[in-house]
């Protein structure tokens, strides 16, 4: 094994790669809820509850990733103009890029479901960082400190902040300083948030803090090669994968195997909202244009509530709950309404967060 | 929570017919459900007899259940269930006023009267608790010795103290979300340092509102003087776990229960829609509990009706039962089949055990089988507030009052606990249904004005549930038949039932404090009992509606011997020595508490004695295999 460098050797560093962290996990939550509240009511059960899941526990891995940077003294801010990317954005994938859409469920948003959380280890440890597509796209996450790279997946990512965390934790400790001074009372406990597989984890030292990194790889691609992360959760790549296999896993399958329950999926079940919609596409004075500015308000109003929660108000996560059948509820009234002059096609929210007066932020 | 895959269809019900079983266990429900998990957990082989549709338990199923729900134009309790005539089951809006001498057999409940009621019970996997509300408050002590206390009602063989340990047993299979310093009270005692599984899921907004007029008010009763206020109550449903549960280990809540693995209901959302089923399975169910015993191995055969219970005439003990298993719900197509077991269980709930019993047609020296049904009587009294206090806001109930449920009158009338219902009048006249009719259809309103007048109408409605102790009566019973038969040929349960005097000198009280309590909030008193209702009874020149509790209990109650009770503390039959009859039916009274979470705890306590007698009686019994 040859020892590797690692890229994070300091304090800002790690806090600028946690920040690249909160927008990576944020950024795959808009996509997601929008192939969700794209499916028809009391329809395809299977897919909602896939879809419904795997969104949850990127809500638990934001509130992972700003556990590891209150722990180590940072500040997150969900609130940022550049906080939201701009959809499609490029999301690392070895080779070729893909760009995730803003788009309702069908058969090519499934992929991109896959491929987001498709498990890929770099053949090296030194290719983990790629070259990165000539795009003027946004990256979900990209190298914080060099613009001109990416990762090679979303692991790769993880395991290059964990590698920092771990030599910033013996640097600091060497020099007779601790590394995680953060307050404990700015953690999110298991009391404001849990979901299915995985706790919040709080982070006090390395261990919980390589424990919180861990469980955000592990239930994105499971767990050393394994369609199970340690705590026996279904992967979110397996998980989706069952929709493109048309069955459940169950314990003791393997990779590609499901032998479990059959699930199906009626793809027609779906309001054919228009992908990447942008509020340019509804008309000045509109009640969609409204609709949608109403939405994005509320949904950066969301990301201001998170950033109080993550700042030493944890318990406003359960308030946030609230607010979250709030979205559900705008995201619906866009995506179930067609859009004039487009036959066959619905509107879509655009997530495209109002500019604070002042530039705050910036 | 995983549901074996295919467990509902996967024992061969003639291989089983061969098995002679350590423990065969009639119904699916909450106490069947327990009673299988603990025996399978001491090793014990177990077939579990269920009446309901040979289905697996899954999220897709039970949104099957949902979507029937949401369509149905009558939101009883029952309406997510498809019609079986094959396992019947009664429905609240097969309530009909009675005519004296003439029994009502239109339904499947075979109604003598005088008094009718609209009480439920569900017949599907999960059982009952498919639709029930959740609430989980323990009895009181003082519950436990009602006769010799107050002369009223029977003792019960054991006391508080001695089902405490099984409370808490209850509490952590349902999971109940509570917190200690709002459940003591009137002599209820938890062992110290002691917390539920889960924190208390907090007041509404309406009960807030309702105890800013209430908290304080003082009411003498038998010359002793309660003060009233609102409390939380205890609830089913997953909230936030406590970290200092079981000595600091924590609890993992248990969310919905799927053939796949599935994450949802791991915590209540605070919607308004519990009942008749939970959208997320955030609130317990037995599902949850079934599915742990199948995964432990309990075989169980499905769409099999128990029919008949033989016992062998030497020995007293039940040799084997007969159930017809039918194809098709619809059709009374069927086979008889036998299952033979070393215990026999009945789990299949107070009128359904009671009814089996007799059915059986086995000896009774003490008459008592099918006598002392009870259930709550519900009084209803509604009024509107005069702010907007958020109904709809938060689960169906989360607080009430409780002081009342304790005192020296019980010598005289009934107690009863009052629930603030966050679903507003909705039991009482159908609200939010109603409200919209009326505001479109007798004002004409549409649009804003709809809206507005929808929120202003339904957000300060207040509607006070009082669940009113009812005693036993030898002459409340479950009796059968042969003129009234299922589809499948098995006798139906016929009931007589009366409201006894106790329980009316309780509610003519209660509907004077709800009165009091409308006074001091303000509030208009929109109560109005039809003396055309099913459920009108009249006591001391007033008429009240009263409404069912699906609290069912009392008709094989426990007691010290053969000449007062059925079955002794453990639940065991003084008759035969090998069958149990479990659940409500051995309650021998139910106080002011809902019934599930004290039924579950005596099915702890039970299932640790059948352990011991099967492990005693461990060498085979000399039971043929065959005919």
């Amino acid at each position: 094994m040859t020892e590797i460098t690692p890229r994070i050797t300091t304090l800002e560093q790690l806090h600028r790669y946690l920040y690249s962290a909160l927008q990576l996990e944020h950024a795959t939550i808009p996509p997601y809820l929008t192939a969700l509240y794209s499916l028809h009511p009391e329809t395809n059960s299977d897919a909602r509850h896939i879809l419904r899941v795997v969104a949850v526990e990127e809500m638990l891995h934001l509130s992972l990733a700003a556990n590891v940077m209150n722990a180590t003294g940072g500040s997150p801010d969900l609130t940022g103009p550049q906080f939201v990317p701009k959809y499609p954005a490029f999301l690392p994938d070895g080779e070729q890029d893909f760009k995730v859409d803003l788009a309702p469920f069908n058969e090519a948003t499934l992929d991109t479901c896959l491929k987001i959380e498709r498990p890929a280890k770099a053949p090296t440890e030194e290719l983990r960082l790629v070259p990165r597509a000539r795009s003027t796209r946004q990256l979900l996450a990209a190298n914080p400190d060099d613009p001109s790279v990416q990762y090679y997946s979303i692991g790769e990512f993880y395991a290059e902040i964990e590698r920092g965390l771990e030599y910033l934790h013996a640097e600091y400790r060497s020099e007779g300083r601790e590394l995680f001074v953060g307050d404990p009372a700015r953690q999110v406990t298991p009391e404001y948030f849990y979901s299915g597989g995985g706790e919040a984890i709080p982070v006090t030292d390395l261990e919980s803090g390589l424990a919180a990194l861990g469980l955000i790889a592990a239930q994105g691609e499971g767990l050393g090669g394994g369609i199970y992360d340690g705590e026996g959760e279904l992967a979110h790549y397996y998980r989706f994968q069952q929709l493109r296999l048309e069955q459940y896993y169950q314990k003791g399958d393997e990779p590609g195997q499901p032998s479990g329950p059959p699930l199906s999926i009626d793809w027609n079940a779906v309001y054919p909202s228009l992908a990447n919609a942008t509020l340019a596409n509804y008309p000045d004075g509109s009640e969609l244009r409204a609709a949608a500015v109403d939405f994005n308000k509320s949904y950066a109003e969301f990301l201001g509530l998170l950033t109080r929660a993550y700042t030493g108000h944890p318990e406003l996560l359960l308030e946030a709950v609230w607010e979250m059948f709030h979205i559900r509820d705008g995201m619906n009234r866009l995506l179930r309404n067609p859009l004039p002059g487009s036959p066959g096609t619905n509107a879509a929210p655009t997530f495209e967060m109002p500019t604070v007066a002042g530039g705050a932020g910036a | 929570m995983i549901f074996p895959q295919g467990a509902a269809n996967r024992t061969d019900p003639d291989a089983a017919a061969q098995v002679v079983y350590d423990a065969v266990i009639v119904g699916g429900g909450v106490a069947g459900s327990i009673i299988a998990h603990e025996l399978s957990r001491a090793g014990q082989r177990v077939l579990i007899v269920e009446a309901g549709p040979a289905e697996d338990l899954t999220v897709a199923g039970y949104e099957d259940y949902l979507s029937r729900f949401y369509s149905a134009t009558s939101k009883d309790n029952q309406s997510p269930f498809p019609g079986n005539p094959n396992a019947p089951m009664p429905r609240s809006t097969d309530a009909r006023p009675i005519v004296p001498g003439q029994p009502d057999a239109a339904s499947y409940l075979v109604q003598n009267g005088p008094y009718c009621t609209d009480t439920t019970y569900t017949r599907v996997l999960g059982g009952t608790t498919l639709h029930w509300e959740a609430k989980t408050p323990r009895m009181l002590p003082e519950d436990f010795d009602m006769a010799s206390r107050f002369g009223q009602g029977l003792d019960w063989p054991v006391d508080y103290d001695e089902l405490e340990p099984y409370y808490r047993e209850a509490e952590r299979e349902i999971g109940v979300s509570a917190d200690v310093e709002d459940q003591t009270y009137l002599g209820i005692t938890f062992p110290p340092g002691y917390v539920y599984p889960m924190r208390g899921i907090p007041l509404s907004y309406l009960d807030t509102v309702v105890g800013r007029g209430v908290d304080g008010t003082e009411v003498t009763l038998d010359g002793e003087s309660h003060t009233l206020r609102v409390r939380p109550f205890a609830q089913g449903r997953n909230g936030i776990p406590n970290r200092g549960y079981d000595g600091g280990k924590g609890f993992v809540p248990t969310g919905a229960v799927s053939t796949h693995q599935v994450q949802e209901g791991e915590r209540c959302q605070g919607n308004n829609n519990c009942v008749p089923l939970c959208p997320v399975q955030a609130k317990y169910h037995a599902g949850k509990t079934l599915a742990k015993a199948l995964g432990n191995g309990v075989d169980i055969v499905t769409q099999a009706v128990a029919y008949k219970v033989h016992v062998d005439p030497v020995t007293g003990r039940v040799s084997h039962l007969e159930y017809k298993q039918y194809l098709d719900p619809s059709s009374p197509d069927h086979v008889t089949r036998t299952a033979r077991g070393r215990i026999f269980v009945l789990a299949a709930n107070a009128i359904e055990n009671a009814r089996l019993m007799l059915a059986s047609g086995l000896r009774d020296r003490g008459g008592l089988m099918g006598r002392n049904l009870m259930d709550h009587a519900y009084l209803l009294s509604w009024a509107l507030l005069p702010e907007i206090a958020g109904t709809m806001r938060g689960t169906v109930c989360t607080g009430g009052i409780i002081d009342l449920r304790s005192g020296s009158f019980r010598r005289q009338q009934a107690a009863f606990a009052i629930d603030i219902h966050n679903d507003g009048w909705g039991w009482a006249t159908g609200s939010p249904y109603s409200d919209l009719h009326a505001i479109v259809d007798a004002q004409n309103k549409f649009g804003p004005a709809l809206r507005h007048a929808l929120v202003d109408q339904i957000s300060r409605q207040l509607l006070l549930a009082y669940m009113i102790e009812v005693p036993p009566s030898p002459s409340n019973r479950v009796t059968v038949d042969p003129a009234y038969r299922d589809q499948l040929g098995n006798m139906r349960p016929v009931i007589s039932f009366s409201v006894p005097d106790y329980t009316m000198r309780g509610i003519a009280y209660g509907r004077r404090l709800a009165r009091r309590i409308f006074e001091r909030l303000g509030a208009e008193d929109y109560t109005f009992y039809d003396p055309a209702d099913y459920g009108y009874v009249t006591h001391e020149g007033q008429g009240y509606c009263i409404r069912g509790g699906n609290h069912l209990a009392g008709t094989h109650v426990m007691g010290t011997a053969p000449a007062n009770s059925v079955v002794d503390s453990t639940m065991r039959s003084w008759e035969h020595e090998n069958l149990y009859l479990a659940g409500g039916g051995s309650m021998p009274t139910i106080g002011t508490a809902n019934v599930t979470l004290t039924l579950a705890a005596l099915c702890y306590r039970s299932a640790r004695r059948m352990v011991e007698q099967l492990r005693k009686e461990a060498a085979p019994l000399a039971v043929s295999a065959a005919h």
